[in-house]
C-alpha cells in the first residue's frame, strides 16, 4: 500500500488577500509540510501581504486559505524599530518570544546586552534566532516559520551566523521565506518560487 | 500632627507609590504615558463627582476611570485621543468646581493630595491592592513583554484574554487609589518619572523594575521627609523631588 500523501501545510485556492480590502489576488498555491520556499518578486507582489495572512495579522477577503491544523506559524517582519530607551535585555526578548536559548556562540554573545544598544545587524541575528527557536505549548504541533526578508540590516559581522542558524532549522519545519537578495537565497540553497506564478492561476 | 498618627499614610503612601512605580514601569514598556494622564485625570472627575451627589467616592472613581481605558483600549491612537479625553477630564473637574461648593473642595483635595489625612480605608486598601500586585507581577510581567514583539510573530501562544483584562483592572485600581492617596500630579509624577529615569540604567526587564522602586521609593522619602519639617504640601514636593531623580538617572546614564 502507497504511503498516505502528506496533506499540504498551506493551500489557498483563487485565495483574495488584503487589509481593509483586497490587495492581491487569485491566489492558488500549495506548500508541502517540511518545504524549503524562497517566495521571490517584485516590491508590491504580495509577499509580505500571504506571510502576514498566515500570521493572520491581514485579512482573508474570498476564495480558500487553509492552514494545517496545529500549525504554529512564526514571522519575522522586515523592521522592527527599537525604541530609546528600551531596557530590555536579549534574555528578555528570547522570554517574550517563549524562545529557548540557541547554541550558536554568536547570538548567546548577545543575551546579556540591552536591545538599544545593539548594532542593526546583531538586532536583526536575535531577532532570527528567537523567530527560529520560538515554540507553542504544543511540542507535536507542526512549525511553519516565515522570514520577511530576513537579509536586511545584515552587516558582513552576521550574515555568516544568520545563514547558519537557518541552515540548522528541524527538516520537519517547513521554511517560508522572501528576500531579494539572490547571494543570500543561494547561500541558504533554497527553492525559488515567484509569487507571481501563482498569482490568477485558480 | 503627633507621630503616630502619621503613621498611616507613611505606610499607606509607601505601598501605593511602590504599585504605582510598577505601573509606570509597564506604562513605559507599553508607551502609553497619555493614556495614565487621562485615566488618572478622569479618576479625578469621579472623585469630584461623587462629592457632589454624595456617593462613596473610590467607587465612582474607579467606575470613570475603567470606562474610559475601555474607550482608550478601543483606539489604536496612543497620543490625539488619550490627550483630548485628559483636557476634557480637566474641563470637567473645572466646570463642577466652578458650580459646587464640594466640588471645588473635592477639585482641591485631588490635586494637591490628602496623603496626610489618608485613614484606616485608605491604607487597608492600599495593602489589598499592594497584595493583588504581588499576586499579579508574572501575569503583569508576561503581558507586558508581549507588548514588546510586534511586528514579529512567535509560535508561543499569547497571554489569555483573562491576563489582558486583569492588567487594565490593575493599572486602573492603581491610578485611581494612587491619585486619591497622593493627589493627581504626584501620582502621575510617580508613574511616570522613576520608569522615565530607571530606563536609561536598567540592563534589562529585572533592572526596569528594581531601579524604578528604587527611584519611586527615594523620591518618596526625600519628599517626606522635607515635606513635613518644612510645612509644604506633600504633593507638589513630590513632583520636584521625582522630577530631579530622573533628570539625575539620565545623567548618570550619560556619565557612565
Amino acid at each position: 500500500m502507497p504511503p498516505e500523501p502528506v496533506p499540504p501545510i498551506l493551500h489557498t485556492q483563487s485565495a483574495l488577500l488584503g487589509f481593509d480590502r483586497p490587495v492581491i489576488g487569485p491566489l492558488s498555491l500549495e506548500i508541502p509540510a517540511g518545504a524549503r520556499w524562497a517566495l521571490t518578486g517584485p516590491n508590491g507582489v504580495g509577499k509580505s501581504l500571504l506571510l502576514k495572512a498566515i500570521t493572520g495579522q491581514a485579512r482573508v477577503h474570498g476564495g480558500r486559505f487553509e492552514l494545517a491544523p496545529r500549525t504554529h506559524p512564526s514571522l519575522l517582519a522586515q523592521d522592527h524599530a527599537r525604541p530609546q530607551p528600551w531596557p530590555l535585555s536579549g534574555h528578555d526578548w528570547l522570554r517574550a518570544m517563549g524562545a529557548s536559548v540557541p547554541e550558536h556562540e554568536g547570538v548567546r554573545a548577545l543575551l546579556d546586552r540591552r536591545l538599544d544598544r545593539l548594532s542593526g545587524g546583531q538586532w536583526q541575528l536575535l531577532r532570527l534566532a528567537a523567530v527560529l527557536t520560538s515554540r507553542g505549548e504544543d511540542s507535536s504541533a507542526q512549525r511553519l516559520i516565515l522570514l520577511d526578508e530576513p537579509a536586511n540590516h545584515l552587516d558582513a559581522e552576521v550574515r555568516a551566523d544568520a545563514v547558519e542558524l537557518i541552515k540548522a532549522v528541524p527538516a520537519e519545519t517547513t521554511l517560508l521565506i522572501t528576500s531579494h537578495d539572490d547571494d543570500f537565497l543561494q547561500a541558504l540553497g533554497l527553492e525559488k518560487h515567484p509569487l507571481a506564478e501563482y498569482l490568477d492561476a485558480g | 500632627m503627633p507621630g503616630d498618627l502619621l503613621l498611616t499614610p507613611f505606610i499607606a503612601g509607601v505601598l501605593v507609590t511602590m504599585v504605582l512605580a510598577l505601573a509606570g514601569a509597564g506604562l513605559f514598556l507599553r508607551g502609553s504615558v497619555w493614556q495614565a494622564l487621562a485615566l488618572g485625570q478622569w479618576a479625578a472627575v469621579g472623585g469630584v463627582l461623587a462629592s457632589v451627589l454624595h456617593w462613596p467616592v473610590l467607587p465612582v472613581a474607579l467606575l470613570l476611570g475603567g470606562g474610559i481605558m475601555v474607550l482608550l483600549q478601543r483606539s489604536r491612537d496612543r497620543e490625539r485621543l488619550p490627550l483630548a479625553v485628559f483636557l476634557a477630564g480637566l474641563a470637567a473637574v473645572t466646570l463642577l468646581a466652578a458650580n459646587f461648593a464640594q466640588a471645588s473642595l473635592a477639585a482641591a483635595a485631588w490635586a494637591e493630595g490628602q496623603l496626610y489625612f489618608a485613614g484606616p480605608n485608605e491604607l487597608w486598601a492600599a495593602i489589598g491592592l499592594g497584595l493583588l500586585t504581588v499576586l499579579m507581577v508574572p501575569v503583569l510581567l508576561r503581558v507586558w513583554l508581549h507588548a514588546q514583539i510586534a511586528p514579529d510573530v512567535p509560535a508561543a501562544s499569547r497571554p489569555a484574554v483573562w491576563q489582558h483584562l486583569g492588567e487594565i483592572v490593575w493599572l486602573v485600581a492603581a491610578i485611581v487609589l494612587g491619585s486619591m492617596v497622593l493627589g493627581l500630579p504626584a501620582a502621575l509624577a510617580t508613574l511616570l518619572l522613576p520608569a522615565w529615569g530607571a530606563a536609561w540604567l536598567a540592563r534589562n526587564l529585572t533592572g526596569l523594575v528594581l531601579w524604578t522602586q528604587g527611584i519611586a521609593l527615594t523620591g518618596f522619602l526625600v519628599a517626606w521627609t522635607i515635606s513635613l519639617p518644612l510645612d509644604q504640601p506633600f504633593a507638589p514636593v513630590l513632583v520636584l523631588v521625582n522630577v530631579m531623580l530622573a533628570l539625575g538617572a539620565r545623567l548618570a546614564a550619560m556619565l557612565r
